[in-house]
């Protein structure tokens, strides 16, 4: 049986550093070439995906990200059940791409303040100084050995997804590395 | 440990990545007309160059895209990253 409970995430503050967990959130993953795609997609979600690798997009309580050429990540609170049910009839069904319900896929928790940075330099390879001086910019990359998307959506506040199995090793990670800035 | 620039996400830290193998192996066309020993040779037969090799990578935490890349296998040094399905870069 798929265990439908979130891991034990609870607010927690360190020096410059508050993490949330933001659930639960609505996540779908899209995928697609063709133009009819873009447009239909962009109609229904009141959004243009993001062509621009390492980018996103958001309007009102919607973002989307870019996550590969054909591939994106659109997230909010604000997806209803009619918008999935649109895109499920004028994407999936048509066959101009696909779409999957990644909302139990992954698990969000936000992380915000100066030492966002700080934290995540100690675990990953990626290089966050232009990353951390840009809003809306996207990273797929390991955090500690774990895949994570990071969402810059403002400067030093960023919003990580990472696998629901891994989340709470992930979690307790985060929480040690914080806990000696 | 080296950087590799991935053609669609731009330069990323080596443990991203997964390598492929040998680039431009061609798939028989005929698979069925073959010997025993010349599909082995496909499946299994490896160049490995001490030197400038053309590779297969995938930027597998990433965007996972296959991608090309000619790499020299002494020194780690990368001559040119090109998309899968383009040609090689002449020089
Ligand atoms: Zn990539």
């Amino acid at each position: 049986m798929l265990n439908i409970n979130y891991p034990k995430i609870e607010k927690k503050d360190y020096p410059n550093l508050e993490l949330n967990l933001v659930e639960p959130i609505h996540k779908l993953n899209l995928r697609g070439k063709s133009r009819d795609f873009f447009t239909k997609a962009g109609r229904i979600l009141s959004i243009m995906l993001p062509p621009e690798p390492n980018t996103s997009a958001t309007i009102k309580s919607i973002s989307a990200l870019w996550l590969s050429p054909d591939e994106w990540m659109v997230y909010g609170k604000d997806i209803e059940k009619n918008l999935m049910l649109s895109l499920d009839s004028e994407i999936s069904k048509l066959n101009l791409g696909s779409v999957t319900d990644v909302s139990d896929q992954w698990v969000l928790i936000n992380m915000r303040g100066k030492n966002v940075f700080e934290v995540l330099s100690k675990g990953s390879s990626f290089d966050f100084n232009q990353f951390k001086n840009n809003k809306n910019v996207v990273v797929q990359t390991l955090l500690n050995h774990v895949d994570v998307i990071l969402h810059h959506n403002d400067i030093n506040n960023v919003d990580l997804f990472v696998r629901k199995s891994f989340s709470e090793h992930l979690w307790l990670w985060i929480n040690d590395s914080s806990s000696f800035l | 440990m080296f950087i590799i620039t991935c053609p669609f996400c731009g330069e990323r830290d080596q443990s991203e990545f997964s390598a492929g193998g040998e680039a431009h192996i061609v798939r028989p066309k005929q698979p069925t007309e073959l010997s025993d020993d010349e599909w082995a040779d496909f499946l299994f037969m490896r160049k490995n160059i001490k030197g400038v090799q053309f590779e297969r990578w995938n930027h597998a935490h990433g965007c996972r895209k296959w991608f090309n890349v000619i790499r020299d296998t002494s020194n780690d040094k990368i001559h040119a990253v090109y998309k899968m399905g383009e040609k090689p870069p002449s020089d």
